[in-house]
């Protein structure tokens, strides 16, 4: 790591922007992917989610906001714009920017994984009250779905949370320790 | 004005950047994102197993005493003097991905435009209809499935032709609401496209009645059970829009 150090301050910048790129493509790739041990009644984690919360723990309300709007129009391009994903992650950045963590939790795994359960609740929830208003499913199904999808999306996605998070947290940890040197 | 430029302009450009990147994703139908799972994902797509080529070649044997059957409705058609429909053969595409969120029954297939597929074009499996194609880059396609809660096709009780029309309920169920206020419908009962459904041709395949609701109210219902078993699927044929 004390490569980077030596970087000049344009080159590093350009590697941070291409690491978290990067993190990003390989989230996006992972998506439609179902690989074995990643499945709970055919879903899989949201990974866009999780990477959203990994981006907003440390930075603000606003570049949480920023980024669930970046990638939930990227996600709206893959699945469907009626109802728009941008909506859910934008939240789910501007709630997680602005959790008090450093006065309420702990830095650690488990807190990352409790912070990813609601988020992802929250997020599925703002998609059914999206379905709600757009009307063309039955607001019944609508709600049996969305428990089905809340509570299996929760669990997976708070799990496999570390995966993104840890690795991302410590690069940009390091860049911020050496840009403030 | 300079100095909060120098510090904040950074930032902005980048920020720019980043949103209309999205935003270009988005426009596209993330047809870029999809090229390049095809492409990461080609190594794993694997042939089919000696089991498989065993279960293939019954297939084949079945397809082609089916073929001889046809042609022999075709020519009892012909005397009878009815519209002759003329069939084409279909692209075999692997699937390579699934939906790219929960709330949608999608499935990613490994054949593109280069390979003739359209938008449109029709999607069957061993077991029956899938669904249809809604989007399409040169090495991949976006198949929504009939399963999809938005996805809605006119269906027939094969036996009794009590029509209704089927939309889907997640995994492998479909509703059927009737348009009789009696339909003629049992448990068991072979369940297929209608003549009056516009996105799929007749006489489709598409499931068994799991259980009938008479006392539904505006109409009486039916649950299907799709035939296509699409959680376990790893091959499908893609057929070309109103020629099958």
């Amino acid at each position: 790591m004390t490569n980077v150090s030596l970087f000049s301050p344009w080159a590093r910048q350009t590697l941070n922007w291409a690491v978290t790129v990067g993190s990003v493509i390989l989230c996006l790739m992972v998506l439609p992917a179902r690989l074995p041990g990643m499945e709970l009644l055919g879903i899989a984690p949201n990974w866009l989610l999780i990477w959203v919360v990994a981006w907003s723990l440390k930075r603000t309300a606003l570049q949480g906001a920023l980024a669930g709007l970046a990638l939930g129009l990227i996600q709206d391009g893959m699945t469907s714009p009626h109802p728009t994903h941008v909506l859910s992650l934008a939240l789910v950045g501007i709630l997680t920017g602005r959790i008090q963590k450093q006065r309420y939790i702990q830095e650690d795994f488990i807190s990352v994984a409790l912070i990813v359960f609601g988020m992802a609740v929250v997020g599925e929830t703002v998609t059914a009250i999206q379905y709600s208003f757009i009307g063309d499913r039955n607001l019944s199904e609508i709600w049996t779905d969305h428990q089905r999808i809340a509570l299996s999306s929760a669990i997976l996605s708070s799990l496999w949370a570390p995966v993104v998070y840890y690795p991302l947290n410590r690069w940009w940890e390091q860049i911020n320790s050496i840009e403030q040197s | 004005m300079r100095r909060w430029w120098d510090r904040h302009g950074v930032a902005i450009v980048l920020g720019g950047v980043t949103l209309s990147a999205a935003w270009l994703l988005r426009q596209t139908q993330g047809a870029a994102l999809f090229e390049t799972y095809q492409l990461i994902t080609r190594p794993f797509q694997l042939g089919p197993t000696k089991e498989e080529r065993l279960t293939d070649s019954r297939v084949l044997e079945l397809r082609q005493r089916l073929v001889e059957l046809e042609s022999q409705n075709q020519k009892l058609k012909d005397l009878l003097s009815y519209a002759k429909t003329t069939k084409q053969q279909g692209t075999v595409a692997p699937i390579i991905g699934r939906s790219a969120d929960h709330w949608w029954q999608h499935v990613t297939l490994g054949r593109g435009s280069k390979d003739g597929i359209k938008v449109g074009s029709i999607v069957m499996a061993p077991g029956g209809l899938v669904g249809r194609i809604v989007s399409v880059t040169r090495n991949s396609s976006r198949v929504l499935l009939i399963s999809d809660a938005t996805s809605r096709a006119g269906a027939v009780i094969s036996r009794s032709r009590s029509m209704g029309f089927m939309r889907g309920q997640g995994s492998n169920r479909a509703v059927l609401q009737f348009f009789d206020k009696v339909p003629d419908v049992r448990r068991g009962d072979a369940v297929s496209t209608s003549p009056v459904s516009q996105l799929f041709p007749a006489g489709l395949a598409v499931g068994r009645v799991e259980s009938v609701n008479l006392d539904k109210s505006p109409a009486p219902e039916a649950i299907i059970e799709l035939t296509a078993p699409v959680s376990y699927l790893e091959w499908v044929i893609v057929y070309p829009e109103n020629n099958l």
